[in-house]
């Protein structure tokens, strides 16, 4: 029984099934992938789970608790974090400042007491950005200003992290140091929900794959099973390699 | 509460405030066949106008993204440019109105387009909202200067009124073309959206978010056509009003419009048909009220507050709105958080500059320039209101003086009448609970939409609040400036001193408060809503906070509003007319800026002062044509005027060695080469790739078109 459920989630936008009955389980202690190919349905996913966007129908459970019609910050506050593909970091905030705003708001529920500034100096030299925490996000390049989300996310302390393409934009360095950070991350008990193209980062991160393709899960399994599996290959891995 | 609850409840509301309403309001007139055929016959041809004027608001804003608060303004200016042609030069109307409509206003609406409004694209929704204020302010002022309002001036009605009877009701044949020129305009359009292709690709424009979000994807012919056509159907709207009017006032032919605002907004923005659907509605609406309630007393103004009444209960009854993303393609401001230690040395230097410039300049004995900069100062501070509400939060707000009206009104009430201090302490109390109240539908609008309700509420205040027996009613309410510290400040010298230094603490603690948790948060939640709530961050708490504290501050300043004035006299200072002036004031100086909204009473002040001085009938032009030119400023200058001031201001400083560290950050960064180029002047490189994809707001990976076409 995984630390997040997501039990037979369907979104409907108008005519278009965007997820279709799909049912996902993540552990806390590993990174669980979540692949599939442009408009699979992914993105939605993540909002559902976080509360951006209210299933047509199915569950989602965490820790023991549904939390399937709460208000997104209450879902924030339970330990739901995320960062997104299209970047929705606070551009007219400095990196240390986005950090800082979800340090304050979780000081309002946390029980212990701790130093905001501290923390946040924390956080960005954890993600590898230090050195533009006093930088405005929107003059940060694409690529750090994913790691300020990253940051921001961490800021929170979740029990759960959903990773919405977290590699594009990054270099090579940074992409393993990104997988580096995910090992840490995880050892410490954290679930991780990582939504990637980056394939190598994928089979190397992760210890279950989900495949989704048109709202719907074609495969779960170990990245060697998903690798093998034909049906994925067909929907999703051929084609991108066709095209890398 | 549920988004199901919130409507039913918004439903049975409104359902309740109209049966209440024409209980209460009865005129007991007889409810029969001909009094039925009346009201038909006197709304149609009403109907048509409202829709000939709100399809033009759509076609707009579906096209372009904007909304033209100018629409009204514009019709209006064009009817008096038909008056001059037929009435003053005695042209027919046969030939000037088809030359009006076809060919003046589209060349108008493509002149707008050129100059003003291509260059709004992806701007702050504020600032967009600004310039077509500003713009309608201009028209305002342009009519008043070139016909003069003291002498009255009708327009004939078409056939000279004449026309033919419908049971016992006559039709005019102007109404009658009226009804019929709208009814052929929704076929044309209906035509020309879904058969041409230059409609269809407007319709396109709409039917895709993301690329109506980006400037550039919209072709400049698309935009011009739209600008010319929303012109002509201003103009026909305009001058078809015209005769019904009594003398052709300016601001109420401008005014009347906003009943298209509602229309418009039961259409959406961009349902024609349902446009059209909401025109007859409120025309009903209006022709009902006017035929059977009869308002008198304390509710004598309610029917002219009508269109703004309808235009809140439409606005509330819109479905609620969805968490926000960020806005892609949207130039952010270039903000500088000050500090507060910079905020209180010029604080220091300002009080300084009043309290020399009110011993040695300002005369004690004629106290009029005294209490001129007192009314700068108290404007100055009704906009230091806006600045956590609109600048940080990005909530816009067109009442701050509605607010501050309230306020000055509790003043009087409760203690002001002696100038008691609690009662500047109470005045901003009362006024937090009206405020905090629209955090309910800011919750459910967003945007435009609350902007608008904002509006409506400020005329809505002017018309029915002060009125009432418990605020001013009929007479006048006196009130004296406070009692401290055992100071007399009913010498205006002392007041000036003392409203600069309560100005100038709210200033330093604004500029604390955009320094705290709670500054950031507001920020956080302009930036992105999406972001904000998944961090946390409760929306509607945060909203709350900020609207009742915005409220607060303009009720603080109506405390002193009043004390200046030294008498309330119904709305008189507090029309809603009266504030918008300060918030494009505010949004040339710079909305985020507690120097902008210095430069807002400054400005506010100037105004007065060049006003009192010059030649009447400038003056008569000025009052709107100054505030509506000189937003045009911000064109240039999104982020307001006080950043490059105070920018260049900053280096000039001994110890302000980051303003220069900045300006030299700056000129570097305006010296790398723009995107504008590329591929022309220079490789196109990865590094471009991502700052291209960056502005799209596309992601790196290959859609699933290509790849499978590339596969394959
Ligand atoms: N708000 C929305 N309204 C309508 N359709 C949407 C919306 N959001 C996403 N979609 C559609 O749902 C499908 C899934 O999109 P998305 O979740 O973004 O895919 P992914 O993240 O896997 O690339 C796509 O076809 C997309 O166009
Ligand atoms: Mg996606």
């Amino acid at each position: 029984m995984g630390l997040l459920e997501i039990e037979e989630v369907s979104v409907q936008f108008g005519g278009l099934l965007a997820v279709d009955d799909a049912s996902i389980s993540v552990p806390a202690g590993c990174v669980t992938g979540l692949i599939g190919p442009n408009g699979a349905g992914k993105t939605t996913l993540f909002n559902v789970i976080t509360g951006l966007q209210a299933p047509s129908g199915g569950r989602v459970v965490l820790d023991d608790v549904e939390v399937t019609r709460r208000r997104p910050y209450r879902r924030a506050r339970l330990g739901i974090a995320r960062t997104f593909q299209r970047l929705e970091a606070f551009g007219s905030l400095t990196a240390r400042e986005n950090v800082l705003v979800a340090l304050e708001m979780r000081r309002r529920w946390a029980t212990a007491r701790y130093d905001c500034g501290k923390i946040a100096d924390e956080l960005l030299e954890r993600v590898g950005i230090a050195h533009v925490a006093e930088t405005r996000v929107e003059a940060l390049p694409t690529g750090s200003a994913r790691l300020v989300e990253l940051a921001r996310a961490l800021a929170t302390d979740p029990k759960v992290l959903l990773l919405d393409e977290p590699s594009s934009g990054l270099d090579e360095q940074e992409t393993d140091a990104l997988g580096v950070l995910l090992h840490e991350l995880t050892a410490g008990g954290l679930a991780v929900l990582l939504v990637e193209h980056d394939m190598p980062l994928v089979m190397e991160a992760c210890s279950y794959i989900s495949v989704l393709d048109f709202g719907r899960v074609i495969a779960r399994g170990t990245p060697r099973e998903i690798q093998a599996d034909p049906s994925v290959q067909r929907a999703y891995l051929g084609t991108a390699k066709a095209a890398s | 509460m549920s988004q199901r609850w919130s409507n039913l409840l918004v439903w049975a509301g409104t359902i309740a405030f109209v049966v209440l309403v024409s209980k209460t309001a009865w005129a007991g007139n007889p409810v029969n066949g001909t009094s039925l055929t009346n009201l038909v016959v006197l709304a149609l041809p009403l109907a048509g106008i409202i829709a000939m004027a709100a399809s033009g608001l759509v076609v707009v804003y579906t096209t372009t993204g904007i909304f033209n608060f100018a629409q009204g303004a514009i019709g209006m200016f064009l009817a008096y440019v038909d008056w001059e042609l037929t009435v003053h030069h005695g042209w027919p109307q046969l030939f000037v109105l088809p030359l009006v409509v076809l060919v003046i206003a589209p060349l108008l609406g493509i002149g707008l387009d050129r100059a003003i409004m291509r260059h709004l694209q992806g701007k702050a929704l504020v600032v967009q909202l600004s310039v077509t204020v500003g713009l309608m302010f201009a028209f305002i002022g342009l009519a008043n200067m070139l016909w003069n309002q003291n002498t009255a001036h009708s327009m004939p009605a078409l056939f000279q009124g004449e026309g033919f009877h419908i049971g016992q009701v006559l039709l005019t044949w102007h109404r009658f073309i009226t009804i019929v020129v709208a009814v052929a305009l929704a076929i044309g359009l209906r035509i020309l959206l879904f058969q041409t292709r230059i409609g269809i690709a407007m319709r396109a424009v709409v039917d895709n978010r993301d690329l109506a979000a980006l400037g550039g994807a919209r072709s400049s012919v698309l935009s011009s056509f739209a600008w010319a056509l929303g012109c002509s159907l201003a103009a026909l709207a305009g001058i078809l009003l015209a005769p019904e009017t009594a003398d052709m006032s300016t601001t109420t032919l401008t005014f009347l419009i906003i009943t298209a605002f509602a229309a418009a907004v039961v259409g959406r923005l961009r349902s024609l048909p349902l446009t059209y659907l909401g025109a007859l509605i409120l025309a009903l609406a209006t022709q009902w009220s006017g035929s059977f309630l009869r308002f008198s007393e304390r509710w004598t103004n309610v029917p002219d507050a009508l269109p703004t009444i309808m235009l809140f209960i439409v606005l509330l009854l819109l479905p609620r709105a969805e968490i926000q993303f960020a806005r892609i393609g949207q130039v952010r401001r270039v903000e500088r958080v000050s500090s507060v230690r910079d905020a209180a040395i010029g604080m220091l230097a300002l009080l300084v500059f009043i309290v020399v410039m009110s011993m040695f300049v300002l005369s004690n004995t004629d106290t009029t320039n005294l209490s001129r900069f007192a009314l700068g100062m108290c404007t100055a501070l009704v906009a230091l209101s806006l600045v956590p509400l609109t600048g940080w939060a990005g909530q816009v707000s067109l009442a701050p003086l509605a607010f501050a009206g309230i306020g000055a009104v509790a003043y009087a009430r409760l203690g002001g009448a002696h100038g008691s201090i609690w009662a500047v302490f109470l005045a901003a109390l009362v006024t937090v609970p009206v405020g905090a109240l629209f955090a309910f539908p800011a919750m459910r609008l967003q945007g435009l939409y609350l902007a608008l309700a904002t509006l409506a509420f400020a005329a809505m205040v002017e018309e029915v609040f002060y009125s009432q027996p418990f605020a001013i009613g009929a007479g006048e309410r006196s009130v004296q400036p406070v009692h401290l510290l055992g100071i007399d400040f009913t010498s205006k010298r002392a007041f000036l001193i003392l409203v600069t230094v309560v100005f100038g603490l709210c200033g330093i603690g604004i500029v604390a408060l955009r320094r705290s948790a709670f500054g950031r948060r507001l920020v956080a939640l302009r930036d992105s809503e999406a972001a904000s709530v998944t961090v946390g961050v409760n929306v509607l708490e945060t909203k709350l906070a900020v609207f009742a504290l915005s409220a607060g501050i303009a009720g603080f300043a109506g405390a002193f509003f009043a004390m200046n004035a030294g008498t309330l006299n119904g709305p008189t200072g507090f029309e809603m007319i009266a504030g918008l002036p300060i918030v494009l004031a505010l949004v040339i100086g710079g909305v985020g800026f507690v120097a902008g909204a210095l430069f807002a009473g400054i400005f506010g002040l100037s105004l007065v002062i060049i006003q009192s001085d010059w030649h009447i009938s400038l003056w008569i032009g000025l009052t709107y044509l100054a505030p509506g030119l000189a937003v045009l400023g911000i064109i240039q200058n999104p982020s307001g005027a006080v950043v490059p001031i105070g920018e260049g201001f900053a280096r000039l400083l001994p110890w302000r060695h980051d303003a220069r560290r900045d300006y030299e950050e700056m000129t570097a960064a305006t010296a790398e080469p723009e995107v504008g180029g590329l591929g022309l002047e220079r490789p196109f490189e990865e590094a471009d790739v991502l700052l291209v994809d960056r502005e799209l707001g596309i992601s790196n990976e290959v859609p699933r078109a290509v790849a499978a076409a590339r596969s394959g």
